[in-house]
């Protein structure tokens, strides 16, 4: 069988993360009552004119900004005409000759490489409303008619499953960070569109291409694509020529099957948009814009390693947007990093997600927190005491030297009571002593497992080690 | 008792001293209109809530000038709970559950809402022929057209059943009527009074605008009807004037251009005639009136074409059943649902038009058309605001014949668009443009001069307006009865 080279190009329609919808002021929300966040605009009633929330400008331009578009400074909306039930004035409100960004792309590492996904464009347009078919009736519901929508445009510039599928990860990872958009796929917040050809070589011209529409996550179109390119090479191999046409992943199927074949000049009588003037972006606007980028995934990554995280904990933090930002707010702190991703990506996880809460709603101040951390790392705490105190320490608001002195921890770290235990221990094992004396090793190791028995694991294992070593050299 | 025919100062007056109430006014409206109910400028009247309203009113200090007076809307403004039908079959049944911001402003002044008056169905017509109702007739002799697409507001003001009405104008279709009726009509400058609420026919081009029996009545109706409303983008943003402030003032050095084009053989003669003698008494009464050249006039109904029709495609497009107005019962299937829908509700004036437009904006033919006719538009503004940095204002006749006959064929559209030849340019170039009757003609049948202003400059024409209005000082009550003033 060729070989056959896949080209694959990508659209992701990603709702904005406003408070209220692009072109009226009904609340931008989801999973609420059908048609209960709607009003005369959204319904598209007669005589009613869209306004422009200027909060979808602002994420427009911030996502411009993150996937390294150009930003066009004067632009309109245009009106696609269609009919369709889910399309209330049966045309929707889109930018189709002055996309807000174009030229962009994103970075992907594919096998250690990185790799330029370029972008097209991106523009801004209204969401359709919601249908559901019962039996031979179609229910609209119009709360997502007018949400506001970001679409981005790939080139055809991937050649692999694995391209598209951390392509959508990192294009989720930016939006999510920048707080454009939830990305929820499953709640329809990101839907993604792929375009997919293949050509046996890369002088022949592109193949034809099919579109598999609306897949509903990453890696149903990781799986879709591959399904694609072998239903493709098939008919290809078999000498079977194909139309372009739309499709769409079947999941219980495992395969992608035939929404219709595209009909030749599907005609939008596209026009621009007589309700709402021109729109100018100044430079002060997009400066302003900026200023609200938080620092992105990438760079988080790699200023952890070099504070000597490490890289699995690096993309743990980064992966969890609240800790991540929690953890940036010690960066310029003199503490030791590595203990520090420890405990938020262990114990403090543990207790966060069982408590379903939110570090900034617990009592761990950033210097309760390194307060934590220095006696962890000076050993004042063991793992074992650190379980016990965490509860306290996460929604008390004592300090954790208090914390420690309450919990009984003080007495061991007392040097006087753990060289009495140790005292009593090595009267009560000479035959380790011995062995020690005679120079075995495990004899010291076996004294410290019966300190830490006698001490129920709260001594500071630094002291009674420099403790036990002093005893014996008696 | 005819307090309706009195000045709006003196009705005014009236109110505060409670020799009148605003019922009185009411009741006095809906027996002129039931009188003239033959004239059919009504689709709807709003007989128990203006009378409701008007006891209501009792109650309330007269804080304005407006304050009780009945007024009637042009049925392509949207009405709470009143019947907004745009004279289609497929709203015939549509009762809007917000009111547009100019019916809003009206409340406001405690004015009250008296019918929705006839016209072109969705103002896509020059003599309301188009109405699923049937068209107004003409008060000055019931053969002929009131004009259109605001034929009911004419129609009603020059029967004097009422003082106040709002028209809108896409392509003169205030002026027009006024014009064929003998009343004062007034387009604002775009985005001088707020679309929201106007169902849409061409929304680079609709305004809504004032129609009344004098000048001053006019401008005070502007002036409460004028707003920035965050709810239109296009809408001015405007601080608050005083429209009425330039009335009485002499025009004495005023620079007045004629487009040449206004004046030529397109234009009836004796329209012609009876304008040459307005320009002689405004030259005697020391104005300065030019003849000019302005490029583009003549290219404005083709672009009109273009735009309005195109752009009414896709406003017209939302009338799909689905979620008010005129549904098909039973259909077969979504496609069934539209094509029957849309085939029974609409009338075939609206159909050609959103046929013309959905060509005009297919494929290729954006480019070639609409984009080309925005960009002559462009042109063409340009043009008119060039002879606004010499001249105070244009004048000329507002349409090149008077009223035609109902019976007259509308089967050649392309005459019924010559017919709005002279009230183009104004809405392609979104400047002002008002309408005064000057005279009449033989068959004594109105004829009106056009006043264009540039962009927000009304005030300036309605002191040119009142001052005609004043030297002529005709009588416009088709059926005879007291003068006003």
């Amino acid at each position: 069988m060729t070989n056959y080279i896949p080209t694959i190009g990508v659209e992701v329609h990603v709702e904005l993360k406003t408070k209220t919808k692009i072109f009226s002021n009904s609340i931008n929300g989801y999973g609420e009552m059908a048609n209960s966040l709607t009003n005369v605009v959204d319904l598209g009633y007669p005589g009613t004119l869209p306004t422009l929330n200027e909060e979808v400008l602002n994420l427009a331009i911030k996502a411009a900004t993150v996937l390294n578009c150009k930003i066009r400074r004067q632009m309109h909306f245009d009106r696609k005409n269609y009919f369709y039930p889910d399309n209330p004035k049966n045309y929707q409100i889109t930018q189709f000759d002055t996309p807000i960004g174009y030229d962009g792309y994103v970075e992907i590492e594919v096998d250690g490489k990185t790799k330029k996904i370029e972008i097209e464009e991106m523009h801004i347009e209204e969401d359709t409303c919601k249908s559901t078919h019962r039996g031979t009736k179609t229910l609209l519901d119009f709360n997502r008619a007018g949400v506001p929508l970001i679409e981005i445009v790939t080139k055809p510039c991937m050649e692999s499953s694995k391209e598209a599928k951390l392509y959508l990860e990192k294009l989720k990872e930016l939006l999510f960070y920048c707080d454009i958009s939830d990305c929820k796929m499953e709640e329809g917040s990101m839907r993604a569109d792929a375009n997919v050809s293949i050509r046996k070589s890369e002088s022949d011209p592109f193949g034809t291409k099919c579109e598999i529409k609306n897949i509903g996550s990453i890696s149903n179109v990781g799986l879709s694509i591959e399904k694609e390119i072998i239903r493709q090479q098939a008919l290809l191999e078999r000498g079977e020529t194909f139309k372009e046409q739309t499709r769409r992943y079947d999941d219980k199927l495992g395969d992608t099957v035939l929404m219709r074949v595209k009909e030749t000049g599907n005609d939008y009588r596209y026009f621009p948009e007589p309700d709402i003037p021109y729109l100018y972006v100044t430079d002060e606007r997009i400066e302003r814009v900026k200023e609200d980028i938080p620092m992105l995934p990438n760079e988080r990554r790699k200023k952890y390693m070099d504070l000597g995280v490490s890289e699995l904990n690096a993309n743990k933090l980064v992966q969890n947007r609240s800790l991540s930002d929690y953890f940036n707010t010690l960066l310029e702190e003199k503490i030791n990093f590595k203990i520090a991703s420890n405990l938020l990506l262990g114990d403090i996880a543990a207790y966060l997600n069982k408590h379903e809460k939110n570090i900034e709603n617990t009592t761990l101040t950033k210097e309760r927190f390194i307060d934590l951390i220095n006696n962890v790392d000076d050993g004042t705490l063991t793992s074992k005491n650190l379980k016990d105190i965490l509860d306290t320490v996460l929604d008390n608001n004592l300090s954790i030297k208090e914390i420690i002195k309450e919990s009984g921890i003080k007495n061991i770290t007392d040097d006087g009571a753990i060289r009495e235990i140790i005292i009593k221990i090595i009267n009560d094992n000479p035959e380790s002593v011995k062995d020690y004396k005679d120079g075995k090793d495990r004899a010291i190791k076996f004294l410290m497992g019966q300190v830490m028995k006698e001490t129920k694991g709260s001594a500071n294992p630094k002291i009674a080690n420099e403790i036990l070593t002093s005893e014996l050299n008696k | 008792m005819k307090y309706l025919d009195k000045s709006i100062k003196e009705i005014n007056e009236l109110l505060k001293n409670k020799t009148i109430k605003p019922i009185d006014l009411v009741e006095e409206a809906f027996e002129k209109i039931e009188k003239n109910k033959d004239l059919n400028a009504y689709i709807t009247l709003n007989k128990e809530q203006a009378l409701k309203d008007a006891k209501e009113l009792e109650n309330i200090e007269v804080d304005n000038i407006l304050f009780g007076l009945p007024i009637a809307v042009k049925d392509n403004i949207v009405t709470k709970d009143l019947l907004t039908t745009c004279a289609s079959h497929i709203l015939d049944n549509f009762t809007p559950i917000y009111d547009a911001t100019v019916v809003e402003k009206l409340k406001e002044h405690h004015m009250i809402i008296i019918g929705k008056t006839n016209m072109d169905e969705f103002a896509m017509g020059s003599s309301s022929r188009t109405s699923y109702f049937g068209a107004p007739k003409n008060p000055w002799n019931k053969e002929k057209i009131a004009g259109g697409s605001s034929g009911g507001s004419a129609t009603t003001i020059a029967a004097h059943d009422v003082l106040f009405a709002l028209g809108s104008d896409t392509g003169g279709s205030i002026r027009q009527p006024a014009s064929y009726c003998g009343i004062v009509g007034m387009k604002p400058t775009y985005g001088r009074v707020s679309r929201y609420g106007l169902v849409a026919f061409a929304s680079s081009l609709d305004q809504i605008g004032p129609m009344t029996r004098n000048v001053y009545e006019n401008a005070i109706l502007l002036n409460a009807i004028v707003a920035s409303d965050e709810k239109d983008l296009t809408s001015a943003r405007k601080e608050k004037e005083d429209f009425t402030r330039l009335i009485g003032e002499q025009i004495r050095g005023m620079k007045i251009a004629v487009p040449n084009y206004f004046m030529s053989d397109i234009v009836d003669i004796n329209i012609r005639e009876k304008i040459e003698e307005i320009i002689k008494l405004l030259e005697q009464k020391g104005a300065v009136v030019d003849y000019i050249d302005v490029k583009y006039l003549e290219n404005a109904v083709t672009l009109y074409q273009i735009i309005a029709m195109g752009e009414a495609s896709s406003n017209l497009a939302r009338f799909d059943g689905i979620r008010y107005g005129h549904a098909k019962e039973n259909p077969e299937s979504i496609t069934d649902l539209y094509y029957g829908t849309r085939q029974e509700g609409f009338g075939q004036e609206v159909k050609r038009r959103i046929m013309v437009g959905s060509y005009l904006l297919s494929g290729e033919n954006a480019k070639t058309y609409y984009n080309k006719a925005l960009s002559i538009r462009d042109d063409m503004k340009k043009a008119l605001e060039k002879v606004f940095e010499k001249y105070d204002l244009i004048i000329g006749p507002t349409t090149t014949t008077t009223a035609y006959n109902l019976t007259d064929s509308m089967d050649d559209p392309r005459k019924s668009f010559m017919d709005d030849v002279l009230v183009i340019p104004v809405n392609m170039a979104g400047l002002p443009g008002l309408n005064i009757p000057v005279g009449f003609s033989k068959d004594k049948m109105p004829i009106g001069m056009q006043i264009i202003g540039n962009a927000f400059e009304e005030a300036k024409m309605y002191k040119l307006a009142s001052f005609i209005e004043k030297e002529l000082n005709l009588d416009l009550n088709p059926f005879g009865g007291e003068k006003n003033d």
